[in-house]
């Protein structure tokens, strides 16, 4: 069956979150919608479940790469051109932990801008159905489902109030 | 959006009503709790430590080192029980609307004052003569015992002064529910408060400004006491970020003991209700930082003395850190720095009642180690004057008596607090009360929220 | 708090892309003259590069001089974005909100400015790179990392890879908006850099995630940045260099530096782009606040520093003091100094009616940032310049006027490349603009509109 994209889009964030209620009641999966605004919104504002992601592991990964690859510099020059210095030993603990700290940071730092990336299922070639007036103030709702499902969801966007209804084919 | 009443399912929404804080929390100090097991231990321990402090004092003060630990102890003490009102002062100075049902928790431990205060007096005559040791005080006439017995006079009457402020409009409403004689004590200690908008206004400012003075008086007791009898005693130790690392184990401390005390009160007090579990996440952040910052600051210090290599600073860390006291040490890094840091960066931990709870009494413990390993240390190097530490002395370890002094002087702090408590009420009953009306529950979409005002 | 002017979305949208998508006049008026500057300055540089060091004022002993005092000048001023945004993000301070990109985007080219500095201080900068990366094959020398010097570059990088990373994911949503609002060479160059963004729920999530976990991440890093900077002088033994506090004191200099950069930042962006609206006195007011905890907690720390000094009567420290304090030119640039940044200013910021001024917030933070210029210069000069006893030739320090052109035109750098940014993207955030409106929630109590915010 033939996935159809379809996009509502309503002037306030109140009619659009009716209007998010109303697809589902109307038995449009949650996975299905996807509500695109110009403002972050309070968690639940349209009565979508939190979002499921794993973003807290990658600063962990980044750390523990950067931890490594700091401690084998450290070592590494130290060990590659010994210094004897006054009979202390040749790695320099206390100094290593400067550079090493500074790797653990930035593999995490890095790792984190991947993951929120990754997370946000960021980069995307095109946009897709979408309407510029949503950097204006409007709401979009998009469903994304089978064909008979979007065919409910645009009657529930015509009793809505969605002042705009958008399709667009996949391929395009 | 439309403003929704009670109940709410919002975790962080105290649902009780403003009629109620108030009949509940004055029924404390109005008909309080027969606690005689309480009060019986809490006093026997502080005889105990009367006792202990009488024979310290009947053995004399040429042993220096003996008092050692009772000098780690005020120090601790300083920390803790002092540490606690910044909760107050610094939450309501950036205006944390959380802070409301734990401010007067924290308040009250400033009856500790009663106690530090003669403790210090206790402790002066074991200082050496200034002459012949780094010291702040030049040539000034009484230094440093009467000037220093004024700042730490100045910290408890401060503290004293910021509690007494704080509660007037709830010994008022006391006053108004009270009879008999209760009524007339109440009507003393309210001092004619009405309620008058110039009243109010007043009593913010001077919170604002006893707040600032608390702070302030602290910060110079925690530069002159740890100089004065800390690195002052040890010849060639010489660091500037030293007060300022007690400075900031002060606010660690604050963040610890402020929790300790709201499990207390949460788990044995009947507080449930107000103490929920933002406070405990919201104390536990601070506890992260002032943790990260705890290794950051004993980190600036150990590089610096380490990377220099002079004579009198290797042996300074010979004495603290690697030598005699490396068990001290070693326990104060593990349990100050590196279970805080190790536990609350998980969220699991953080966002919990148990977890924050924990780590916060392994903070406490931490840094009493660590007084131990700086005041004893400083206290059992035998001559004074010269640049350097000639010889590093053995550990010192404590005795019955240090024990006795501990847990006695431990002891004599509850009870005054716990007889504090019973007559002043453990939770603000006016901040909380303003508390309800500038946080609300409201429907925003399809959520349901608070919504927290922000009085200019 | 906050002063209430609602605008709608497309009047944020206009107000704020405006400058990014049209060309003012107003911009090629600021734009030439800081060209020329920069022009100017890096002519100097290749002036020096060519003729050598000699033409800088350097000579024995001081060979760090106006180029060093001015890379320690940057990297503090650096410190702005990360206090502004990272603290004020975790701490959910609504006034942040106008002002967290500007402080970043400040952050970015004061970092890259402090960068060049040592750099070029070096006489001929590519041979600064076999100090830094293990390139050098050949002959098997690799960089010694128990210098300061190499931890330097390591903690700059990292810091300079974070806050330009920092921008760029606190950037992507409103470069959307950009590509929304524009067609052309802009649209492609917007909707390459905004990566598809659309504004799911998902990614709004993970955008406020974002700014949580990378403050997070990037605060420690920003204590560490100007610890090591400051370690360059601490881990020596040059006399009033050698000191413990330097660490935190050069992070709260940083601070104190930096934050009032971010205020002269403000009046600038409030005039250029007829930001009245979202730069209102609310903002200097809390802005203000949080100066004089930052300023006197900076004065507690020279004092610590100042203090010690004398504490050791080690007669090498006691000597630059003398020279700092007692010495022309030094004691005149010292009561500059002192005046500058703090007896003007944090006395100033106490009174509600300074800190709401703008004109004159604008003056204090300037002041400020003379003082704080002139503490860099009084650190390194006269501790260099102290007579050692091996010195066989001991000169004063002039400045040339080769390092009086970089000097200015580093400032001219600086503003250069923030201009240009603005002149690319938002310098002020739509989405966080937009939000803070939507969460707005006055709450009526009596009479009284309470400002109040909505909170998860």
């Amino acid at each position: 069956m033939t996935i159809r994209h379809l996009l509502g889009l309503y002037p306030d964030a109140e009619r659009a979150a009716n209007g998010a209620d109303a697809l589902r009641q109307a038995g449009v999966p949650q996975s299905s919608i996807e509500v695109l605004t110009d403002t972050p919104y309070p968690e639940g504002a349209f009565g979508e479940p939190p979002a499921q992601h794993r973003l807290f592991v990658f600063p962990f990964i980044g750390a523990a790469c950067g931890f490594a690859v700091g401690l084998l510099l450290t070592a590494g020059t130290q060990l590659a051109y010994p210094m004897p210095t006054g009979g202390k030993p040749i790695l320099s603990v206390p100094a290593m932990i400067i550079i090493m700290y500074e790797g653990t940071m930035l593999g995490a730092i890095i790792m984190t801008v991947l993951g929120i990336i990754f997370e946000s299922r960021l980069p995307r070639a095109r946009l897709g159905t979408y309407d510029p007036r949503i950097s204006e103030g409007y709401v979009g709702v998009l469903v994304v489902d089978e064909d008979p499902v979007v065919g409910r969801a645009e009657q529930v966007f015509r009793q809505s109030g969605a002042e705009v209804i958008r399709e667009r084919e996949p391929e395009d | 959006m439309s403003e929704i009443h009670v109940p709410h399912r919002h975790p962080t929404l105290l649902r009780l009503t403003s009629a109620a804080v108030r009949r509940e929390l004055l029924d404390r100090v109005l008909a309080p709790a027969a606690t005689p097991l309480l009060l019986g231990v809490f006093a026997a321990l502080a005889i105990i430590g009367v006792i202990g402090l009488a024979l310290r004092v009947a053995g004399g003060y040429e042993n220096r080192v003996a008092w050692g630990y009772t000098a780690a102890l005020l120090a601790w003490l300083f920390m803790t029980v002092h540490g606690a009102p910044l909760a107050a002062a610094g939450l309501r100075f950036v205006k944390a609307d959380w802070r409301r049902p734990i401010v007067r928790i924290v308040e009250l431990c400033t009856v500790g004052g009663l106690v530090t205060f003669p403790l210090f007096l206790l402790l002066l005559p074991t200082l050496p003569p200034r002459q012949g040791r780094a010291n702040i005080w030049f040539d000034w006439p009484g230094a440093p015992g009467a000037y220093e017995a004024v700042a730490v006079l100045f910290l408890a009457l401060t503290g004293l002064a910021m509690l007494a402020l704080s509660a007037r409009p709830d010994f008022a409403a006391a006053r108004d529910a009270a009879t008999g004689a209760a009524r007339r004590r109440y009507a003393f200690l309210a001092g004619g408060w009405r309620g008058t908008p110039r009243e109010w206004d007043v009593l913010r400012r001077g919170l604002v400004l006893l707040g600032a003075l608390y702070i302030f008086a602290l910060a110079f007791v925690q530069f002159l006491y740890p100089i004065d009898f800390g690195l002052s005693l040890i010849p060639g130790w010489i660091s500037a970020i030293f007060p300022a690392f007690a400075m900031l184990t002060t606010l660690q401390c604050a963040a610890a003991s402020t929790l300790i005390a709201l499990y207390l009160w949460r788990r044995f007090g009947g507080l449930s209700d107000y103490l929920r579990l933002d406070h405990f996440w919201g104390l536990a952040k601070i506890l992260l930082a002032t943790s990260l910052l705890w290794f950051y600051f004993w980190w600036a210090d150990f590089l610096t003395l380490w990377y220099g290599r002079k004579p009198p600073e290797l042996a300074v860390l010979q004495l603290l850190v690697v030598g005699p006291y490396f068990v001290p040490f070693a326990l104060a890094f593990l349990l100050s720095f590196v279970v805080p840091f190790g536990s609350l960066i998980w969220n699991r931990v953080r966002i919990s009642i148990a977890g924050p709870v924990v780590v916060a009494l392994s903070v406490l413990l931490g840094n009493f180690f660590n007084t131990v390993r700086i005041y004893v240390a400083a206290y059992s190097v035998a001559g004074m004057g010269g640049h350097a530490l000639e010889q590093v002395p053995p550990a010192h370890p404590p005795d019955v008596i240090d024990a006795m002094i501990v847990v006695g002087v431990i002891g004599l702090i509850a009870l005054l607090y716990t007889i504090a408590s019973r007559v002043i009420p453990p939770v603000s009953i006016w901040e909380v009360n303003e508390g309800l009306m500038l946080r609300r529950p409201a429907h925003y979409l399809k959520g349901e929220y608070i919504v927290v005002g922000k009085p200019t | 708090m906050q002063e209430r002017h609602v605008l709608t979305e497309r009047e944020i949208n206009r107000d704020l892309l405006g400058f990014s998508l049209t060309t003012p006049r107003n911009f090629w008026l600021a734009a030439i003259p800081l060209g020329l500057m920069v022009a100017l300055m890096f002519s100097a540089v290749g002036y020096m590069i060519y003729w050598g060091i000699g033409v800088t004022g350097l000579n024995r002993p001081v060979m760090w001089g106006f180029m060093i005092t001015n890379f320690v000048f940057w990297v503090g001023i650096s410190h702005a974005g990360v206090m502004i945004s990272a603290i004020l993000r975790l701490s959910h301070a609504e006034w942040r909100r106008p002002i967290t990109r500007a402080a970043e985007v400040l952050t970015v080219f004061a970092l890259a400015t402090a960068a060049l500095f040592p750099l070029i201080h070096t006489g001929r900068p590519w041979r600064a790179i076999y100090w830094v990366f293990p390139y050098d094959f050949s002959r098997g020398i690799w960089p010694a990392v128990r210098s300061p010097l190499i931890w330097d570059p390591s903690a700059i990088f990292t810091y300079l890879t974070g806050s330009s990373l920092f921008v760029f994911v606190a950037l992507i949503p409103d470069l959307a908006v950009a590509r929304d609002n524009s067609v052309g060479w802009r649209r492609t160059f917007y909707g390459l850099l905004s990566l598809g963004y659309r504004g799911t729920t998902r990614q709004w999530r993970l955008q406020l995630l974002a700014g949580i976990l990378l403050s997070a991440l990037i605060l420690p890093v920003f204590v560490s940045v100007h610890s090591i900077v400051s370690w360059d002088f601490g881990m020596s033994l040059v006399p009033a260099w050698h000191v413990t506090i330097f660490a935190p004191y050069f992070v709260i200099g940083a601070v104190h530096s930096g934050v009032s950069a971010v205020v002269a930042l403000m009046v600038l962006l409030r005039w250029a782009f007829h930001l009245q609206a979202y730069l209102t006195p609310d903002h200097f007011d809390a802005i203000g606040r949080l100066l004089i905890a930052v300023g006197n907690t900076w004065f507690y720390f020279f004092w610590l520093d100042f203090f010690f000094a004398l504490l050791a009567r080690e007669p090498d420290e006691v000597a630059v003091w003398e020279l700092r304090l007692f010495h022309w030119p030094y004691n005149v640039l010292f009561a500059i100094f002192l005046i500058t940044a703090y007896f003007i200013p944090v006395p100033l910021w106490l009174f509600r009616r300074v800190r709401r001024s703008i004109p004159l917030m604008l003056l204090t933070s300037i002041s400020v940032n003379i003082g704080m210029w002139l503490e860099r210069f009084l650190i390194i000069i006269p501790g260099l310049q102290w007579k050692q006893p091996l010195t066989f030739n001991w000169f004063g320090y002039r400045p040339s006027i080769v390092e009086i052109i970089l000097v200015t035109g580093s400032f001219a750098l600086v503003a250069f490349g923030v201009l240009m940014f603005s002149k690319f993207f938002p310098i002020i955030p739509l989405f966080d603009i937009k939000e803070g409106q939507k969460l707005r929630h006055d709450l009526r109590i009596g009479h009284r509109q309470v400002p109040g915010v909505i909170r998860e």
